[in-house]
């Protein structure tokens, strides 16, 4: 099987020299090699346990070895389940692309695709710091050429710039994490990082890695690339990355936090006030968009919070000895990583679909999609629910593991830790209602009432390839939401294999619990077809009757009257206003004027955090570099002074050695 | 078994009372006990209307949203009597299902493109919002209390017979009154009377559902008060009393609590739409003050 994963890493350069009409099928197999290749190997882990395999291909470090765990098995799954399902889905999304664009740049986008799903999976599982940083580096290249798809346009080709420069400085900071541990131990690998975790000060070490990974999951205020690149990029690229690329910066810190030793309490402490931060204050921004796609940016990086709050109550779990609230923390926060991948990358298949449809996803100009687009809509609005974190959806499950660990902490009373678990419990409640908030909006302005603007030509719904992922992905999400018991299972012996195991009793009671949440929701769904079944039979026996929305009294009007997505959100407005810049514009209407022309009013928000915490720092920069500027003279004497300064200086600091 | 029964029969006497103080403080006679029901029952006779700009989400909130409710309340217990439906961190299912049909009667106001009911749901949507937390701490705070985490075993051990529970127990039943109010959308936040489109809350968001749906929807907002009331009288009836007598105070309670939303009704008029979420977020901050008695009292006995 290792060698099909090969051969097809191989010969993917072979999609250069094929026809245009046969580059997407030969794309397609090469994925499916991909996954059938490396979803062996995580399958072979979770009944034989951790498996060791060779490449065969050795470097100037060593020969390449993969060692994978339970913990790379599981994010395996995910990012071969959302691969799988964005190639699919890019058949259809990429279909008005292939006349307009050139065959190489197909080429190149296709492959590029399969070479970030076959980075992902090595990143998961390399342990070797220069193979890992190789790999991580090949992960970050390729999905710079993903999102500069459309690179025609200028803004798309800064966004991709502003993405790559990031991600190297991830990179150099994840790199520099590596050298600091290699330094203290001689291993250039993550062995080298736990040796160097069992020896004592765990902070530094770990803010390293956790700001390298962190710009990757892009926690806040290390996020700003999230809202930029996932909009410019085309649906099925953005599907992936949100779903699974950011989840590799997940998956670092994870196999990070499985090596610490010493700490736990501040590191604990950092990562949950990271996490709450970025899960309220992304769930706030994301209400102030107007842009579809910007919308589900700032929703990964509040489910990126609360992934971060379930790690971060996992981690002071350990720290107090709390073996409950450790393993409910950690089981929540890893499961919450499938289940926002279902559901974000089901939310971007559907922006997409609404994309092709009408090629605006602007939610000012969008509305009534429903009756044209039924099964998007249905898509759309299971996506909505799992994200809200209801049941009898999946993304109820992992936010209720978390819930569970900080309502069985509370209940034993220990001060020392209270503060910290109330302000968890006080930003999951708070997200959950501003998310409720925030889909309610977003579906229904994108999808009921009527149309707000004329759309270009009649809506019809997408082609069948396009929904087939989202079929696929809603089966998984209806799947956890109704069993949960057997993911919780998965999950919790996962995490069994991390260097503290529970005992079997604390399992089998979460266990448990989760059984009882899907018989519920089983009784739940028993309730509805009664209901329905009731209402049906009610139904058949009256009369049914249709007429116009009830307008008060008022029949003059039209869809103009409808509320818009931006006075839908005015009222959060008004209390978030110190966190948000919100900016109106207008030109107002002058007393004289009696024969008003037409006027523009037009809103948006800023994301003061980013201007806070990098642009100011970046405006300065730009503002004193040039005033370094001077030493640059042109003339040849002034620069040979330079280096006999330098020399001068040098020389002078050696006096330092005799002191 | 035992609270499922109870909360039926609140639920059947409730709404009129309401009525009915009004009436007698208005100088009326007012109508019998069990018209509003009687209302009900005649809408659940009559075919729908739907609007033409609705869809399919139109014609299945109003059911959802009942099963909501009614598989909410499997989960409420009557002091030691059991809920039908108990595990640790149910109160977490609990106030996320009734999210599922917020969710969607809001969704449905959506649906019909008409910016009275936009103005409705953004509401409801906001007033939830800052809701829940309170609902959160507060059971957070029973939960510390009591040391368990289910609604059933939280209110078994409520009240072991001190001072201290008495008043936890007084301040939990009123948070958890005032939250009925707000999710029930009563008056001081909502008027489910008021005539003008622009100052209503809840009653704005069904302008347009009609016949059985609009029906649905009552029953299911019946249910609602009752279940948020029964929870509140769950923390103030003491568990020393016999059984029957806590049936009889626990019916008594809850004609109290309708006959006193009556009489709030009657002499007071709704906040301005602008202090609501003050409102709110006071009832808020008590539910967290709450909770730092409860954490001071435990590491201090």
């Amino acid at each position: 099987m290792t060698q099909i994963f090969k051969i097809a890493l191989l010969i993917s350069f072979g999609i250069f020299i094929l026809p245009k009409k046969w580059k997407y099928a030969f794309g397609l197999v090469l994925h499916l090699m991909v996954i059938l290749g490396s979803a062996s190997w995580a399958l072979d882990v979770f009944t034989n346990g951790t498996v060791t395999i060779d490449l065969g291909v050795t470097t100037w470090s060593g020969p390449i070895v993969l060692i994978i765990d339970p913990l790379s098995a599981f994010f395996n799954l995910i990012i071969n389940l959302i691969c799988f399902c964005g190639i699919i889905y890019a058949g259809g999304y990429l279909k008005p692309y292939m006349p307009k664009k050139r065959s190489v740049s197909i080429a190149l986008h296709l492959f590029s695709f399969l070479w970030l799903h076959g980075a992902m999976i090595l990143v998961t599982s390399l342990r070797d710091g220069m193979a890992f940083l190789l790999a991580w580096e090949l992960m970050s290249l390729f999905s710079f050429i993903l999102v500069i798809f459309e690179a025609q346009r200028e803004s798309t080709l800064k966004t991709g710039i502003n993405y790559l420069l990031q991600m190297h400085l991830s990179f150099a900071l994840i790199m520099l994490g590596f050298l600091m541990a290699s330094a203290q131990t001689g291993e250039l690998s993550f062995e080298g990082v736990a040796k160097y975790f069992e020896q004592g000060n765990n902070t530094s070490l770990f803010l390293l890695f956790f700001l390298g990974f962190g710009i990757k999951a892009g926690f806040i205020p290390l996020h700003s690339w999230l809202p930029r690149a996932h909009p410019a990029a085309p649906s099925h690229v953005s599907g992936v990355m949100s779903g699974v690329m950011i989840k590799m910066g997940i998956y670092g810190i994870i196999r990070v936090i499985t090596m610490l030793h010493h700490d736990l309490m501040t590191i604990g402490i950092i990562v949950l006030v990271v996490g709450s931060v970025s899960g309220l204050l992304g769930v706030i921004m994301a209400i102030m968009q107007h842009d579809l796609k910007k919308l589900l940016a700032y929703h990964s990086i509040e489910n990126i919070g609360i992934i971060g709050i379930g790690l971060g109550i996992g981690l002071i779990g350990k720290a107090s000895g709390d073996e409950q609230m450790m393993l409910l923390g950690f089981a929540g926060a890893l499961l919450h990583n499938l289940n926002h991948a279902l559901f974000k990358s089901l939310l971007f298949f559907t922006a997409g679909n609404i994309y092709y449809a009408v090629h605006t996803i602007n939610m000012d100009h969008l509305g009534g999609l429903v009756k044209n687009m039924r099964f998007t809509s249905y898509a759309f609005l299971i996506g909505a629910l799992a994200i809200s974190g209801i049941p009898p959806f999946n993304g109820f499950i992992s936010e209720f593991l978390i819930y569970n660990g900080i309502v069985n902490h509370l209940s034993t009373a220990v001060f020392s830790t209270f503060l910290l678990v109330l302000v968890a419990l006080l930003s999951l409640v708070l997200i959950g209602g501003l998310c409720v908030f925030c889909f309610t909006k977003a579906f229904g302005m994108s999808f009921l009432g009527s149309r707000r603007m004329e759309y270009p030509a009649p809506v019809q719904e997408v082609p069948s390839i396009m929904l087939i992922p989202a079929g696929l992905l809603i089966a998984v999400i209806l799947s956890i939401g109704f069993l949960p018991s057997f993911y919780g299972g998965v999950v919790i012996n996962i995490l069994q294999n991390f260097n503290a195991p529970v005992s079997a009793n604390i399992s089998d009671t979460i266990i448990h619990t989760l059984g009882n949440i899907g018989h519920v929701n089983l009784i739940f769904v028993s309730v509805l077809i009664v209901l329905f079944g009731i209402r049906a039979w009610q139904q058949s026996k009256v009369k049914q009757a249709s007429g116009p929305t009830w307008g008060c009294g008022y029949t003059a009007g039209d869809f103009k009257h409808q509320y818009t997505p931006t006075s839908y959100a005015d009222s959060l407005r008004q209390l978030a206003d110190p966190i948000i810049e919100y900016n109106r514009h207008y030109t107002s209407f002058d007393e004289k004027e009696i024969f008003p022309p037409a006027k523009k009013f037009h809103t948006d928000s800023k994301d003061l955090i980013e201007e806070k915490t990098i642009l100011s720092w970046v405006h300065l920069i730009v503002k004193t570099l040039p005033k370094a500027g001077v030493a640059q003279s042109g003339l040849i004497n002034h620069y040979l002074i330079y280096p006999m300064l330098f020399l001068i200086i040098i020389s002078l600091l050696t006096i330092l050695n005799y002191l | 078994m035992l609270s499922l029964i109870l909360i039926l029969i609140a639920c059947i006497y409730f709404p009129g009372v309401i009525v009915k103080t009004k009436a007698i403080f208005s100088g009326r006679k007012g109508p019998g006990i069990l018209q509003p029901w009687f209302d009900i029952f005649r809408l659940l006779r009559k075919g729908n209307v739907y609007s033409t700009s609705s869809s399919f989400i139109f014609q299945i909130s109003a059911t959802i949203y009942l099963a909501t409710v009614f598989v909410a309340a499997l989960f409420v217990p009557f002091e030691e009597n059991n809920a039908i439906l108990s595990f640790s961190g149910d109160f977490v299912f609990f106030a996320y299902l009734l999210g599922l049909g917020r969710f969607l009667i809001i969704l449905s106001a959506l649906d019909v493109s008409s910016g009275f009911e936009g103005m409705g749901a953004n509401r409801e949507a906001f007033y939830s919002m800052l809701m829940e937390p309170a609902f959160f701490i507060l059971l957070g705070s029973l939960a510390m209390f009591t040391g368990y985490t289910s609604f059933h075993d939280i209110f078994i051990n409520l009240h072991y017979n001190n001072y201290f529970s008495a008043m936890i127990g007084l301040i939990a039943g009123y948070v958890l009154a005032n939250i009925t109010l707000v999710e029930t959308s009563r008056l001081p936040i909502d008027d489910p009377l008021t005539h003008l489109e622009l100052t209503m809350v809840h009653e704005v968001m069904v302008l347009d559902h009609s016949g059985y749906d609009l029906g649905i929807i009552k029953i299911a907002n019946n249910l609602k008060f009752v279940l948020f009331s029964t929870l509140s009288a769950n923390c103030l009836i003491p568990q020393t009393l016999d059984l029957t007598i806590r049936i009889i105070v626990f019916l008594v309670l809850q004609v109290l609590f309708s006959a006193g939303i009556g009489w709030l009704e009657s002499f007071r008029a709704r906040n301005k739409m602008a202090l609501n979420a003050q409102y709110i977020l006071s009832i808020n901050a008590i539910s967290i003050i709450l909770i730092f008695v409860v954490i001071i009292l435990k590491n201090k006995i």
